[in-house]
């Protein structure tokens, strides 16, 4: 049995965690049971989120691909492993709040029996990427005023230090000044383009833009070039609603300002006549929010994390009581949530939901409750699994290579994003972003990095080592350097820019 | 006999993901240099294989076996001092090579080009293009610490490759082509490009071929502009062929081309390196068809953009294929006397046997 005790930074400093305590339980529970320990592994994590999709304890086969139908392909056609192996998977944090000897055995006969009656399956089994959870992330982003006013508060009072680092002017300066030097420079040799392009990405209420735009006339004026004349701002957010909120923010530069409705993962469907020729693509907390699929490396082979979300039974009784339906019924409920949002719910189903309020509470109580559960399914070949259009496995191959014992994201959506904007960039163009970037392959051994509740959106970190990697391939620089302008933040600024 | 038209390569071809990762384990120490060796001998028989098969009149060896436009030559040039040999992807340029002494050229010593070509010639019974790097891109890239002018070190650089244009017409090559991909990024120095240039082609009695594009580093431009800048330098220059971009920039520059007095043959570029998209044969005989507005038939061979290195090989295979039939048309709606033309541009070939 192998034992992969990850937050090993808490097993000192002032309040060190006594492993013990949370792995005592579960290897009496595994002993006491028949099952071969040979072939399980207990991995402890420290799910730092408070509302994250984990219950305290957890089984994960590690599946053998004999017999497995399964969306994620290729799967192994011959296993090489005669049957599954089994992880056991603990929150250190929340262990000692729970019966886990009880609970662990409860896992595990539920694990023979096939079924698991404390649980209500909301999909079959999918790559992570393709979970539900992701129809929440974008219905939270779709119906994002319903949601504040049912929790009274606002999406960006909820971010650490209470508002987008984006917004920060001293970061602002120092790109714009930055921005100024490389024309300036071009200038000089008759190749400054008469149009200057800067794109930002998900702009949220504007409030980003208008800070941006406000210190670039600022400076503009003192610098003295008239950049601000030739400046073409453009705002990408899939939610023409969002645009608008933006555009209105903004009104006061109207004459620089373009929107475009796109999907973040793919910016040239809008911006394909733009490439080459942007100068700064400006991107905050919008990678992180994007669905990803989890790829682990466990026993030298390497695996795809499969999820299916459910609901546990405890919590379905009280969400069913409010939209007067029967348990069984919520399944159905939450996905007619998802296709149709709050609005139009209580038009197609008014015996449930009677009012808005009632079907946005809904969604609030079955987000969360909402969990995951998890196995692991074998790859083939990482040049099979496709981590984006274009993008194959092979990009993991550095960070898997070593064989060690590793478990991170993949986080497709911001890869996809990624390398069909890079084209767009000038030669000597950048792409800043501002958000949660792991920055070294060993912080997956020893941290969790999520996924985790946001609110109501999903939050993940961001594997910087691959996009700098897949960025490194297509020939950019990927920099990563902590945010310098507010002390503590966990926030790191990601630059790519043309090498060579 | 090549029929009017013809159609060619830039250089490179399809870079598979496995062999890019092959070349990147030569680097780990995870396959010897012969396994490396015997793969790119492979690679390249499959690539000449899939240039006939698509149509193509005058095939290349792919130039499968160099990591990038620079490192190949560079690596063998004796005097260029590569300080760190290792890199973490085979497509990356060395760090920093470095040229601390004169470079030995009384005589250079050989590049070993001419057994490539050999290769190629044993593997292959239709007209073959050679290309390699010019002496202006070769040296952009090293760290000059002994020539004290910038100009002396392509000199120097040109006169090495001279040597070598000479082993590769004694091996057979008849078709030579030079790149200069990073020319378009330093207009001001064209004029000592064009004088290296004609060391390189001096006394070298073959057609010879400029290539000049806007960089496919990466699949990316390095640069934009336009050919203007060539001139009227280029006008002097020995080559009896400019092969250049115009797929993916359009074709306005053909007027200038052809203003400014160039008289030669022209590489017409028809398909774009740097997307995916697949040109519809249509596409291409219009793009053709264009260029016939400016340029005589008899002085245009039909070529992509730039080299295929960046493109997965299916796409590859699909715009050469494209590309032919394209050409194909065009031919049939010339007129009758425009038939086979140029026997001088590519003797005959021959094949060696037994090898």
């Amino acid at each position: 049995m192998l034992v992969d005790f990850r937050p090993t930074g808490k097993l000192r400093g002032n309040k060190p965690v006594d492993p013990t305590a949370s792995l005592g339980p579960v290897l009496d529970a595994l002993a006491e049971d028949s099952v071969d320990l040979s072939r399980i592994r207990v991995v402890c994590d420290w799910i730092q989120y408070r509302n994250n999709f984990r219950d305290v304890v957890d089984l994960r086969p590690i599946l053998a691909a004999h017999g497995h139908e399964s969306e994620v392909m290729p799967v192994a056609l011959s296993a090489v492993m005669t049957s599954d192996e089994m992880e056991v998977a603990i929150d250190v944090r929340r262990s000692g709040d729970v019966p886990l000897k009880e609970l662990t055995g409860d896992l595990i006969r539920a694990h023979a029996a096939g079924t698991n009656p404390s649980r209500l399956y909301l999909e079959p089994w999918r790559a992570s990427s393709k979970s539900m959870i992701w129809e929440f992330n974008a219905l939270y982003w779709k119906a994002l005023d319903l949601w504040e006013q049912i929790t009274g508060q606002q999406y960006e009072k909820t971010l650490p230090g209470g508002e987008s680092d984006a917004r920060n002017r001293d970061a602002v300066r120092e790109i714009i000044t930055s921005l100024f030097a490389i024309w300036d420079s071009l200038a000089e040799r008759n190749a400054l383009p008469d149009e200057l392009y800067v794109v930002e990405f998900g702009p949220g209420n504007g409030s980003q833009a208008k800070t941006w735009l406000d210190e670039f006339t600022a400076l503009d004026r003192v610098h003295g070039k008239e950049y601000y004349r030739r400046l073409h701002y453009l705002m990408c957010d899939y939610s023409p609603h969002v645009l608008e909120i933006a555009r209105a923010a903004v009104a006061d530069h109207s004459q620089h300002i373009s929107s475009f409705v796109l999907d973040a993962t793919q910016p040239r469907t809008a911006l394909g006549f733009l490439a080459y020729k942007i100068f700064l693509v400006y991107i905050s907390n919008v990678y992180d929010n994007l669905p990803t699929d989890e790829v682990a490396q466990i026993g030298g082979r390497t695996y795809t994390v499969e999820s299916r979300a459910y609901l546990p039974t405890n919590a379905v009784a009280d969400i069913a009581q409010l939209v007067s339906a029967q348990p069984g019924q919520v399944p159905g409920l939450i996905n007619k949530l998802l296709r149709l949002q709050p609005a139009l719910l209580v038009e197609a189903l008014p015996a449930h939901f009677p009012s808005v309020d009632v079907a946005v509470e809904f969604w609030r109580r079955s987000w969360a409750a909402l969990r995951l559960e998890e196995q692991y399914l074998p790859l083939v070949g990482l040049d099979l699994y496709q981590i984006a259009p274009t993008v194959s496995g092979e990009n993991l191959r550095p960070l898997l290579e070593s064989g060690a014992a590793i478990r991170m994201h993949v986080n497709n959506g911001a890869v996809a994003s990624f390398v069909d904007t890079l084209p767009l960039l000038h030669p000597f163009g950048r792409l800043i972003c501002y958000d949660l970037f792991v920055t070294d392959v060993h912080a997956y051994r020893t941290g969790f990095r999520g996924p985790g509740k946001y609110d109501g959106s999903v939050v993940n970190w961001l594997n910087g080592p691959l996009l700098a990697h897949i960025g490194r391939r297509k020939g950019f620089d990927v920099d990563f350097q902590r945010f310098a302008h507010r002390a503590g933040t966990n926030i790191v600024t990601m630059t790519a820019q043309v090498r060579d | 006999m090549l029929p009017v038209l013809p159609t060619t390569v830039v250089g490179s071809y399809s870079v598979p993901e496995w062999l890019e990762r092959l070349k990147t384990d030569y680097y780990r120490n995870r396959i010897s240099r012969s396994h490396l060796g015997e793969i790119h001998d492979m690679a390249i028989k499959a690539a000449l294989k899939d240039q006939e098969t698509a149509g193509i009149d005058i095939v290349s060896d792919g130039e499968l076996r160099r990591d990038n436009d620079l490192d190949y030559l560079l690596a063998r040039i004796t005097g260029v001092h590569i300080p760190v040999t290792v890199k973490s992807f085979y497509f990356d340029y060395y760090d920093s090579p470095v040229v601390a002494e004169p470079l030995p050229l009384d005589p250079p010593l050989p590049l070993g080009l001419a057994e490539d070509f050999h290769f190629t010639r044993a593997h292959t019974d239709r007209p073959i293009k050679f290309s390699f790097t010019g002496p202006f891109s070769l040296s952009r890239r090293i760290q000059n610490k002994v020539y004290s002018k910038p100009a002396d070190l392509v000199r120097a650089l040109a006169q090495v490759l001279n040597a070598e244009a000479q082993a590769l017409a004694a091996a057979g090559a008849d078709l030579l082509q030079i790149d200069e991909p990073f020319l378009a990024g330093y207009p001001e120095d064209v004029g000592v490009a064009v004088e290296a240039i004609n060391i390189v082609t001096r006394g070298v009695d073959v057609n010879w071929g400029l290539h000049v594009c806007y960089g496919n580093r990466y699949a990316r431009p390095s640069w934009e502009g336009h050919y203007d800048f060539l001139f009227p330098a280029v006008l002097d220059a020995n080559v009896d062929q400019l092969v250049l971009e115009f797929g993916r920039k359009g074709y306005e520059d053909l007027h200038v081309i052809q203003q400014l007095g160039w008289e030669g043959a022209l590489g017409l570029g028809v398909v774009d390196v740097k997307t995916e998209l697949i040109e519809s044969a249509e596409l291409i005989a219009a793009r053709i068809r264009k260029a016939l507005e400016t340029f005589p038939a008899e002085k245009l061979t039909i070529n992509p953009d730039c080299g295929l290195r960046h493109l997965p090989a299916d796409v590859a295979r699909a715009k050469l294929v494209a590309m032919v039939e394209g050409t194909v048309a065009v031919r049939r709606s010339l007129p009758e006397n425009s038939g086979p033309v140029r026997p001088e541009l590519i003797p005959a070939p021959t094949v060696e046997q037994g090898a």
